[in-house]
Order: structure tokens, then sequence, then C-alpha cells
């Protein structure tokens, strides 16, 4: 287990991170979410020991991380971390080597992923001849080389279509039911929405929201319904609990203030003709992150 | 962590010896340093010629000096340049002035002597050439003349042989110098050492440029590609220094055998091309510094000066390489890496120029300090230790500050290298370093 406690980053006077806790599970995949400069790959790097914590503790199965455990961790770091002038196959050995592979190990290894993410034509070519998307997979194939037990991805979507972050997504699926623990960064939400059970929403430094997703979508009462039939917008802001409605073409999205209001609005829309959808949705977690955003700089 | 020590350094020297520019430096290496061992018969071939006797015609106005004047120019020219084969062809010509000086057009090898006696019937003579003529020619001519002409005012005197052999005799001079420690045959040795040890040094002085740049170009180009983030992630900082300065150093070690190899590849094409030793066939400007090396106490010292050169210089290598290693943590691109190097090669280059002009400074108290500063000691001790200026006390004294030094960079280095590796921003650079340095 990864255990992230009360952990506070200062460069200088500057708090870059502020008494962050968080606890990763063997098999969870958990997103650690922020805009730019929310202290995101900070924590990353205090995770991997490139930083010292200026106070709290950060373990891995009890155990301060050290370079005795860092051939189990996998890294992916936000900008690109290859070396350009090697090759696919140069830049593979030399990472897997680090991570303490055999070289037998990391070229089997290789020509299975390089397979999977069907770039196997690659192998032999430089890194600098590859297109960010390319370059983007090899990232993320020298960071699951060694089958790692924990594995930190800071923005692996960044640069990719969307044909290949499905891709990435499977792979990293596939690795949390083979029971390693991954913790990613991201500030597009619908990719933590996608495959994260746990996260904490950062801002400045400091977690705003965390824990498992179903339970913040919970906590947050606010919800969204689509409504499509003859009814105006006037007659839907007259309901009582009636946030705002914004209409999208032929459908209207209503804000409520709470899953209750839903029923006072279903009684004034079942009253009128032609209803063709009534659909009450849970909002975004986009939307809760820009509320708990928006409360926080309004404080 | 000892493999992947091991690993970094096979890498790094890998990335290194396994470009293509490295093969093209080394074969241009190889061609210029072979050439230059064989500069006499490349200048041959496009031409040139060393050996190419100089023509000398003599117009003798007086009908007896001719035969004295060769005899005196054939004794003088093996004396004065020191060369085995003639370098004069010297003929009696028996045409005018004019026709002498036509034969004289389009060559540079030739000269036109004539000899006439004046007004008192001492000899007068001229000598006459198309350009410059060679310092040493001119020597062995000027005395050549100068010679016939005493020898034919002795004719015309009562002086018997025996007087004359006397009066022909070199002088012997006993010098003495009083000062125990210091050889008269040494006391060439300022001109000797300004003339051969730029040639001597100047593979340290590329060397060391090798490995600063080597050392700098690697740290920068991982640390710009983000990739030292994966690197120092799997290894320690203090690993991933040490790679990169076994592996410089190794580096540069091979280089410099490969350069002896080079070296060794020049003589192998002079002795298949057979043109003799490399310092006669210089010229007689080379055969004199030789020969003066030869008679000096320099080839004796040798058996100690070489070793405490090599080591002292290996340890030099080292510190460059720290020092580059440190600094190249401190940048942020290639161009901060460029400008930072600037300081390393003032410091190299000044050693270099203070190393040729050593002799100058007649062991003067500064030149001695300064031959104990590290990175400039490794070049300037050995040469104040072959002028007689400094004793081996004084090379060893060197090799200890240089030690320490070592030391001191990797103690305070390690520090600034841990957070200059893994910093991107100049805001505070020195700031942060100092910073680093205060952390226990």
């Amino acid at each position: 287990m990864l255990k992230v406690e009360n952990v506070t980053k200062y460069y200088g006077d500057f708090k870059a991170v502020d008494n962050l806790s968080f606890t990763v599970q063997p098999g969870e995949i958990f997103g650690l979410l922020g805009v730019n400069g929310a202290g995101k790959t900070t924590t990353f790097r205090m995770i991997m020991g490139l930083l010292d914590v200026s106070s709290g503790s950060i373990t891995m199965d009890g155990k301060k991380i050290d370079y005795s455990m860092t051939d189990s961790i996998g890294f992916l770091t936000e900008e690109r971390s290859l070396l350009t002038k090697m090759t696919v196959k140069e830049q593979c050995l030399y990472y897997g080597t680090l991570k303490g592979m055999t070289r037998s190990d990391i070229l089997k290894r290789l020509d299975e992923l390089l397979v999977k993410f069907g770039i196997e034509e690659y192998k032999d070519k430089k890194i600098k001849e590859l297109s960010k998307g390319n370059q983007q997979k090899i990232q993320f194939i020298t960071a699951i080389l060694n089958n790692p037990k924990l594995l930190i991805l800071d923005e692996p979507f960044s640069g990719l279509d969307p044909f290949n972050v499905e891709l990435f997504k499977e792979q990293i699926v596939e690795m949390s039911k083979k029971g390693s623990m991954i913790i990613f960064s991201s500030h597009r939400m619908e990719h933590v929405e996608l495959f994260c059970k746990k996260l904490v929403v950062m801002l400045k430094g400091k977690p705003v929201l965390e824990g498992y997703l179903s339970d913040i979508k919970e906590q947050f009462r606010k919800k969204n319904i689509f409504i499509k039939g003859d009814i105006t917008k006037e007659e839907l802001e007259g309901i009582t609990g009636v946030v705002s409605v914004e209409p999208h073409q032929d459908e209207y999205e209503v804000k409520i203030e709470s899953a209750d209001i839903a029923t006072s609005v279903f009684d004034v829309v079942r009253k009128k003709k032609n209803i063709t959808k009534f659909v009450v949705e849970e909002p975004s977690l986009n939307e809760i992150f820009v509320a708990k955003v928006g409360e926080s700089f309004e404080k | 962590m000892k493999n992947k020590l091991k690993y970094l350094v096979d890498v790094s020297l890998k990335r290194k010896l396994h470009t293509k520019w490295f093969m093209i430096a080394n074969i241009v290496l190889a061609l210029i340093i072979v050439a230059v061992i064989n500069i006499d018969s490349v200048i041959r071939f496009f031409g040139g010629d060393f050996d190419e006797a100089v023509s000398v015609y003599v117009i003798d106005e007086t009908g007896v000096s001719f035969e004295r004047l060769k005899e005196q120019i054939e004794s003088l020219e093996f004396s004065i340049t020191g060369e085995e084969e003639t370098t004069f062809d010297v003929k009696l010509y028996d045409k005018d002035l004019d026709s002498a000086k036509k034969e004289l057009e389009g060559d540079e090898d030739a000269a036109i002597i004539t000899l006439a006696n004046d007004d008192n019937f001492v000899l007068s003579a001229s000598l006459i050439s198309e350009s410059y003529i060679d310092t040493l020619d001119y020597q062995v001519l000027y005395q050549a003349i100068q010679n016939t002409k005493t020898m034919l005012a002795i004719d015309t005197s009562s002086i018997s042989e025996d007087e004359l052999n006397q009066i022909y005799a070199p002088i012997e001079i006993e010098r003495i110098i009083l000062d125990e420690t210091k050889k008269s045959e040494n006391e060439s040795m300022d001109t000797i050492m300004s003339t051969v040890f730029p040639v001597v040094i100047l593979p340290f002085f590329m060397l060391t440029i090798f490995l600063v740049q080597m050392i700098g170009a690697e740290v920068n180009d991982e640390k710009t590609t983000r990739g030292m983030e994966i690197i120092i992630s799997n290894v320690s900082p203090r690993v991933h220094f040490f790679s990169k300065v076994i592996a410089g150093n190794v580096f540069i070690i091979m280089q410099g055998i490969l350069l002896v190899i080079y070296a060794g590849l020049g003589l192998m094409v002079r002795k298949l091309l057979g043109t003799g030793s490399i310092f006669t066939s210089l010229g007689s400007e080379m055969t004199g510094v030789f020969n003066g090396i030869m008679q000096t106490e320099f080839m004796s010292k040798l058996s100690y000066i070489i070793p405490l050169t090599l080591v002292l210089m290996l340890l030099t290598f080292v510190a460059y390489s720290l020092l580059a290693g440190i600094l190249a943590s401190m940048t942020t691109n290639a161009e901060d890496f460029g400008q930072l190097q600037t300081p390393i090669m003032i410091i190299s280059l000044i050693g270099y120029y203070l190393a040729m002009m050593a002799g100058m400074f007649k062991g003067a108290l500064f030149i001695r300090i300064l031959s104990y500063v590290p990175f400039i000691s490794a070049i300037l001790s050995p040469s104040l230790l072959v002028l007689g200026q400094i004793g081996i006390i004084d090379v060893i004294i060197s090799m200890l500050i240089v030690i320490v030094t070592n030391y001191l960079l990797i103690h305070y280095g390690l520090k600034i290298y841990k957070v200059g590796i893994l910093n991107y921003s100049s805001k505070d650079l020195w700031k942060k370093m100092f910073k680093a340095i205060k952390q226990k």
C-alpha cells in the first residue's frame, strides 16, 4: 500500500503542497487532479524521492521509498523524458536496465508491448523520428516495462488521440487487475471518471476534494435533469429549487439544488404534452471540481 | 547499485564511441598526426624538397679563392647545420655576372658568390640570391667566406702551418657555475622548452577540452530532455555523477592512447618511406633543438618526469571532469553550458601559456606558487621541473593539492549536483546552489 501522510512541501517560502494525505491499495487506480500549478508533479517527485518532503511521510508497504524499492516502481513524467538520439530499443534497454531488468527480459517485454501498441516497426527507429503520439507510447512503455508494483503516471494522456487514450486505458486497467497500484494525474476530468475509483483534487497545493468518486458524487447534492418536449424555459425556471436552465438544441439542461427537487420538476413536466425525454443525471466530476474551485476562490 | 554504475559508464562510453563523429574526428586526427610526422614527405609530394641542395655559383675574380671556399663550405655545413647529407652544390662559374643572374631565375635554392680583391688586396665578396636565404645556410656561406679571407691573408703572411692550426683550433671554455644544482648543459633549456613543450602539452589541452565537452553535453542532454528524472528516480545522483566522471576519464584515456597509436603509425609510415629521423628531416632548426635536448639532462630526467606528469595529469583530468559535471548540472540548456565552459577553457589556456613561458620567470616565487594551483599545475609543474626551477617535492605538493581539490569538489559538488540536475529554472540559481552547499 502507498501511504502519503500529512505531506507538506515548501520551496523557500512558497508552500507547493499543503498537508496532503491519501492511500492507494494494490489494484487501485488513484487520480490526482488539479489545474496547472496545483502541486501534482511536486507530489509525484516526492513519492519518487526526487524531492525531499518538508514534513509528513511517504511509505510503500510501510517502508520509506528509497533506491532499494525503485526497481518496482514505474514513472511516466509529464514532459517527454526520452533521450531522443537513442532508438526505441536502446531507450528501453537503458531505462529497463536501470530498473534492474536483464537484457533478455527487456527485449521480450518490449516486443510484447510494441505489438500491443501497434508500433513494432519503430523498434529500431530513433525516438526523434517518431510522432508526438508515438513518443508518448514509448514513454508509457518504458514506464510499464518492469510490470511495476506502483505505477505513477503524470498526465499520461497528453498528446494522445481518443483511440490511443482507450489503448492506454486498457493497459492501465489490465495492470490494476494484476494488482499494481496506479496513481495518475490529469487536468482532464473525463479521463479520471473513466476508470478512477478514488481521487484527490488539489488546488494551490491543498486537497480540496478527496475520497471515492461515488461518495464524492453522492455528497455533491446538485443534479442535472435533461428534458425534451413541449415546455418553456420560463416554466422550468419558475420551479422552486431549480438553479438554472440551459437550452441545448432541442432539449433543456436543468440544474437543481438537490435530488429532492427532481420530483417537483417531474410533477410540472408530466402535465405537459409530447415529453419524450426526462433523465436525471449525476453531475460530472468537472462540474463538481469547478464548483469546488469556485467556492475556494470565493473564500 | 555497482552494476548500475558500471552500466551507466558503459552507456556513456558507447554514446560517445559509437557515433560517426567520433570516427570522423579520429580519422581526421590520425591523418593530421601521420601527416605532421611525415611533413617532409608531404611537402616533397607537393613539390617542395627539404633535401634539395643549394646551388652556389662562384665567380672567382681572384683566381685562387674558389677551392678554399669550397673546402670551407663543405666543412662548415656539417658542423653548423648538423645534417648528414650535403646541402650545398658549389660550382665555379666562368661566365659573367649577368649570365649567372639568369641561372638564378626561378630557382630559390641557388645563390651567386662573387669573390674579388679590393684595392688593398683583401678579399671582398657579394652574395646574390633570388629570394631570402635560410638563416643557417647564410651562416655557413658567411663563415666560409670569412675563413677563406683569413686563410688568404695568412698565406701572404709568414705564419707557419702549426701556428695556423692553433689559430683555427676551437677555443675551449671551461664553464663553471657556482650553484651546484645547476649544470651548464641546461643553460639552453629555456629555448628548448619554448620550442618543444607546446607540442608535448598540446594533447593534454586538447583532451581537457574533449573531457569537459563530453560530460557537459551528456548531462545537459539528459537534463534538457527530462530523461534525468527517470534516471535519477532509479539511481542516486551520486552514482550518476560518478558514472559521468568515470566515463569521461576512461574516454580521454582511450583517446590519449589513440593519439599515441596515431603517432606510432606516423613513425611506421616514416620508416616505410625511408625518410630517416624526424628531427634531422625537419630542417636544421629542429636538428639543433634535438641535439640541444640530447646534451641536457632532460633525457635522464625523463624516468621520473614522465610518471609524475602522467599522475598529475590524470588527477587534473578528474578535477576538470568533476567541475564540468557540477557546472553542467546547474545549466538549463546547451547555451548556458557553452557559456559556463568558457571559464574552464580560460583556466586551461592560462596554464598552457604559463607553461610555454615558464623559462622567462626564472623560478620566481610567483610562478612557483602558480605551479601549485590545481587545474594548471598539471602542465606548469612538469615544465618547471624540466627547467630545474622546482623539485620533485614541489610536484608532489601539486599532486596533493589536486587530490584535496578533488575531495572538495566531490564533497560540495555532489550537493550542488543533486539539486542542480533536477532544477530547470535559472531564477535564483546561485542562491539555490549556495543553499545546497550548506545542507548537511
